[in-house]
């Protein structure tokens, strides 16, 4: 090893040592003072390159933050608002099972409650399929209604669904009476998916727009007095035997989801347990 | 190359002081002057390494306010010793390179305290070892060893492209 480097050591050690010794003493402010005018003028630099790059780290890292947390939130958003739908449609569903629970309460009649599984709307038919069938004891011709009103009568049964004739199908038929003026007539379906009340003449002189038309029970095949139009027009034939009024059906026929079928005796009057009833 | 040196000694002295708090891990900071006097001292002997730590060390002490001198005279020994005998090791290994950088670490620790002490350095020993050189020592040698790495690698590139 050169005898150089030691010297050089040794002299590093000396005045090191020498540094401290008289810092120890008091007597090197000097030497703090000189290093001090060399050394602060970097460390402000050196801070400030140290500031301004945390500060561009800094709002990289915040930036990018921001972005999972905005792709977070719009995904939270998008399950919140599935979640809302689902909760709406659980509340609405809930509301119309508490009506037909009502309904099939207060009913005088054995009844059945079914869900609507499938529907055909063609225009040739109309008509529902209700998971109701022959392994439930449903029969033919048994009357289909939900809190609204009469929906039609079941046409077919299977052994695990039924099928129900609405009562706009054009070949559905229904003993009907306007409540105000007790014009006995029929309900029949059209081919538009309209419903007109058909009646004779000389009796129906006083039915007016508004009136409500409800089963007749003729015929056993539905109870008296469940809901099923308002008369909307009237079409007067002259001096034909029989004239037509167009209904407005009581029930959204393309909204049901659940309904009641009745499948005890249907000689009761249950004018009183529809919205706007009367026999 | 001299500007790169006199820069890395001045620099690392002080930008331990600032720049050393962000790579601050679990309260516990590298002592970025040791590290670049130790790579210099290995390249350039016992000299230059025992006048680096010299310069490194004593920045170091006057930017962080203590007694001038202490950290002068224990890079100052961790320069040239490292310098005397480095051309005997074989420091391009890491597995090398780290455990030195901790074993260099732990004797400038070391050192310090027994300097401090003979100024009536009040802190105990153990607690000194245990929170601040050991971890520091740590810290060291993995960070230096990414210094070589990257230095390494930064000259691999150098001779290719020229």
């Amino acid at each position: 090893m050169k005898i150089r480097a030691v010297v050089l050591l040794g002299t590093v050690a000396a005045v090191c040592l020498l540094l401290l010794t008289l810092q120890m003493r008091g007597h090197a402010a000097g030497a703090s003072d000189l290093l001090a005018v060399l050394t602060t003028p970097v460390q402000s630099a050196l801070a400030r390159v140290n500031r301004a790059t945390v500060g561009v780290w800094s709002t990289y890292r915040e930036w990018k933050n921001v972005r999972a947390e905005n792709r977070d939130l719009r995904e939270e958003a998008q399950r919140l608002r599935v979640e809302a739908l689902r909760v709406t449609e659980m509340v609405e569903e809930n509301q119309r099972l508490r009506r037909l629970l009502a309904l099939k309460q207060a009913m005088p009649l054995t009844t059945l409650s079914g869900e609507v599984i499938a529907r055909e709307w063609g225009g040739w038919v109309r008509s529902l399929t209700v998971n109701r069938g022959r392994a439930d004891h449903v029969a033919r011709l048994t009357a289909v209604i939900v809190p609204d009103g009469l929906i039609g009568r079941v046409v077919d049964v299977r052994p695990g669904a039924s099928i129900v004739q609405v009562l706009t199908d054009p070949a559905s038929t229904v003993g009907a009476h306007v409540v105000r003026t007790r014009t006995q007539g029929i309900v029949e379906g059209e081919a538009r998916g309209t419903l007109r009340f058909k009646y004779m003449a000389r009796e129906g002189g006083g039915i007016q727009v508004g009136d409500l038309i409800v089963t007749s029970g003729a015929g056993g095949l539905a109870p008296r007095g469940i809901p099923v139009g308002r008369v909307r027009a009237i079409d007067d034939r002259g001096s034909a035997l029989f004239h037509y009024a167009q209904l407005a059906p009581a029930v959204d026929f393309a909204r049901i989801d659940e309904v009641l079928l009745l499948v005890g005796d249907g000689a009761h009057d249950v004018a009183g347990l529809f919205p706007g009833g009367g026999s | 190359m001299r500007t790169f040196i006199v820069l890395a000694v001045f620099g690392g002295g002080m930008a331990h002081a600032t720049l050393g708090q962000a790579l601050r891990i679990a309260d516990v900071a590298p002592d970025i002057p040791l590290i670049v006097v130790v790579l210099l001292a290995l390249r350039r002997g016992p000299e230059f390494g025992c006048g680096a730590g010299f310069i490194a060390g004593i920045l170091q002490d006057a930017a962080a306010g203590g007694l001038l001198g202490v950290q002068a005279l224990t890079k100052a020994i961790i320069g040239f010793s490292i310098g005397a005998v480095g051309a005997r090791l074989r420091v391009s290994q890491p597995l090398v390179q780290v455990p030195g950088l901790v074993l260099l670490t732990i004797a400038e620790g070391l050192a310090r305290f027994t300097l401090l002490k003979l100024f009536r350095f009040p802190a105990p020993f153990g607690e000194l070892m245990t929170y601040v050189v050991l971890p520091q020592a740590l810290y060291n040698g993995f960070l230096g060893a990414a210094l070589v790495l990257a230095l390494a690698w930064a000259e691999s590139m150098r001779a290719r492209t020229s």
